[in-house]
């Protein structure tokens, strides 16, 4: 794990508006997450877990404050720049997989790669790399409909991979499996962050799930708070979980 | 060409949606196509192929135009002239059953100028010509008389006559006039209308061929100046005139099929776009999820807009092309002449209306499908996560 934080979230908060209704969905948010760190997101629902995973993404803009991304700050990018960005950056994983029903697990995973600059050649390497990595050589041709949950989530997983993006965002990405399949995903995102070094960002309301990252975070109402990290965080010190209102 | 895999799949997403609005498109670019060749048939006459050196002589106040015979010598020997032809009009049933749709308009004629001084029937086969040229009671009847009658070249007929009553001729047919101009028409020579009608006296009208558009307008103010003392008095129109007269009245239907031409790019329009909004409507999460890869929202926008423009040209290419091989059929009698194939003979669909089939609806795919792809291009990822949440 490096030293250096990948992400940096400054004073955060968002809003939004119902009528004339203001709702406060995070308020003055700080966090710090390290490259090549496994940081677990819980909190029941709706209590922003989401909201702060899309700023994070730069799915969404904060209402305050600011987001950093390896220095590059995300929030003051428009909708085009931060698509650029996205593609290189981060890789998503959804709770519903989320894959084009009408292509097979290969293009499904070639997608984001048709964004890149890249030959034919060296995008089918790319993607038979990821999925090779993911154990699903054997159902490159196959459509999600023709695949079980856990190979959907693995096809999900490496789309998230194939641009060799620095971070990975996982969404209750165990939340539509059965328990053994959830513990082959997480195993996955487990090996990902230790052998690749990606930055894992996961949001679950599993305690399971949760007990596989070094850094658990809670966020209730609206605040952040630290609820366990591993010894190995504690004894760098870094600057903890602050600024929740209140 | 990266995406186009991606769009062409997404047409198989729903195949019977796609179907139906594929159909829709075709059955719509098919008439449209129709009603493009008829447009452009009378603009092409109007404007562009009637010949600006050609003069159309007739009587001034009488329809049907009555030029005493002595005229002629006159009308030719005008200095300029480098050719001439007439016609005398000779109407009538082609069979006893006397119905409106068996009715025939004989036209009298030279046959030795014949394919020279008619505009459209350059394609006519010159063995036709030289056959009227021997054989005195020839005719060369329209593809449309012939496939309706059933009749062969070599055939006799006669004709019941109404302009001519008692009059009636029998005619050896000698050739078959190409298909689009002359729909009702068979030419035939003017010795034998004289023999047989015992009209000598009365020309219907005459054409004269002019050197160039100047000289024509020169001879056409000389003849007005020389005939207009004389009883019956002359008209004289250069040959678009007398196709622009025709059209004239002809305007009001000419108006109603350019608008129906109108509203059916229009309902085009509607289908189509219909049928992408529920596409795009049904897809929402997908194009979150496209978002969330990296696609720029324009890029959404963009495959939206070519997915529509992809099934409006393919389905305008089948649509017109199908159109164009109807026409051909009929044009050729392999399809039967009925009201419905008729058209085909009448107004015959030109091969490059085909790509105007796939340009039409690749425009209607266009225009039909900017709103549902700007819906798209605006779809917030965080909104369509959060209700599937």
């Amino acid at each position: 794990m490096n030293a250096n934080p990948l992400i940096v979230v400054e004073k955060v908060a968002k809003e939004y508006a119902r009528g004339s209704e203001r709702i406060s969905v995070l308020r003055s948010v700080n966090l710090e997450i390290l490259s090549g760190d496994f940081v677990a997101l819980i909190g029941p629902s709706g209590s922003g877990k989401t909201t702060l995973l899309n700023l994070i993404a730069g799915l969404d803009q904060p209402t305050r404050g600011r987001v950093l991304f390896d220095g590059l700050e995300i929030s003051k990018l428009d909708e085009t720049r931060l698509a650029r960005w996205r593609t290189n950056a981060v890789g998503f994983v959804f709770q519903f997989f989320h894959l084009i029903p009408v292509l097979t697990a290969y293009e499904n995973v070639e997608l984001p790669l048709l964004l890149l600059n890249m030959t034919a050649r060296r995008r089918r390497e790319q993607v038979e790399k990821v999925l090779d990595l993911v154990g699903l050589t054997h159902r490159l041709h196959h459509r999600p409909g023709q695949l079980s949950g856990g190979e959907q989530q693995r096809v999900g997983i490496a789309r998230a991979l194939v641009t060799d993006p620095k971070l990975i965002v996982a969404d209750e990405p165990t939340g539509d499996l059965d328990s053994v399949k959830s513990r082959e995903i997480l195993d996955l995102l487990q090996s990902l962050q230790q052998e690749l070094k990606k930055t894992i960002l996961l949001v679950t309301h599993d305690p399971t799930a949760a007990a596989r990252a070094r850094r658990v975070l809670r966020i209730d109402k609206g605040a952040l708070v630290e609820e366990r990290t591993s010894p190995e965080r504690q004894r760098r010190a870094l600057r903890p979980v602050a600024g929740a209102p209140g | 060409m990266k995406f186009f895999l991606l769009i062409l799949k997404n047409l198989r997403r729903s195949k019977l949606r796609t179907t139906l609005t594929a159909l829709a498109v075709m059955v719509m670019v098919t008439i449209c196509t129709e009603m493009m060749t008829i447009l452009f048939w009378v603009h092409q006459h109007v404007h562009t192929q009637a010949s600006q050196s050609k003069l159309l002589v007739s009587e001034r106040w009488v329809a049907p135009s009555c030029i005493p015979a002595r005229y002629l010598s006159l009308l030719t020997c005008q200095e300029g002239v480098e050719d001439w032809t007439l016609w005398n009009l000779y109407t009538g049933f082609l069979d006893a059953s006397r119905q409106q749709n068996r009715k025939g308009f004989g036209l009298a004629t030279r046959p030795d100028n014949l394919i020279a001084m008619h505009l459209g029937l350059e394609k006519l086969d010159p063995a036709a010509v030289e056959a009227l040229k021997r054989e005195k009671t020839g005719a060369i009847l329209s593809a449309d008389i012939m496939q309706q009658m059933g009749w062969k070249v070599g055939q006799q007929f006669t004709v019941l006559s109404s302009s001519h009553p008692n009059k009636d001729l029998r005619f050896k047919i000698v050739g078959v006039l190409p298909p689009g101009e002359y729909t009702r028409n068979f030419f035939f020579r003017e010795d034998y209308f004289e023999e047989g009608t015992g009209n000598k006296e009365t020309i219907t009208c005459v054409w004269l061929l002019l050197r160039d558009a100047g000289t024509a307008r020169r001879v056409a103010d000389r003849i007005q100046e020389q005939f207009q003392h004389y009883q019956p008095e002359l008209k004289v129109e250069n040959e678009s005139a007398g196709v622009a007269r025709f059209v004239s009245r002809e305007e009001a239907i000419l108006s109603i099929i350019e608008l129906v031409a109108g509203i059916l790019v229009l309902d085009m329009v509607i289908v189509l776009s219909n049928s992408i909004s529920v596409a795009t409507r049904e897809r929402k999460v997908e194009m979150a999820v496209l978002k969330v890869l990296g696609f720029e929202p324009l890029t959404i926008m963009l495959l939206v807009i070519a997915e529509a423009m992809l099934i409006g040209a393919i389905s305008g290419f089948v649509g017109a092309g199908l159109s164009w091989l109807c026409s051909t059929l009929a044009v050729h009698g392999i399809l039967p002449s009925r009201i419905a194939t008729r058209i085909f003979i009448n107004f015959p669909i030109q091969t490059e209306m085909i790509l105007w089939g796939a340009f039409i609806g690749a425009f209607v795919g266009f225009i039909g499908s900017v709103v549902p792809a700007w819906n798209a291009r605006k779809v917030k990822v965080s909104d369509v996560f959060a209700k599937i949440a």
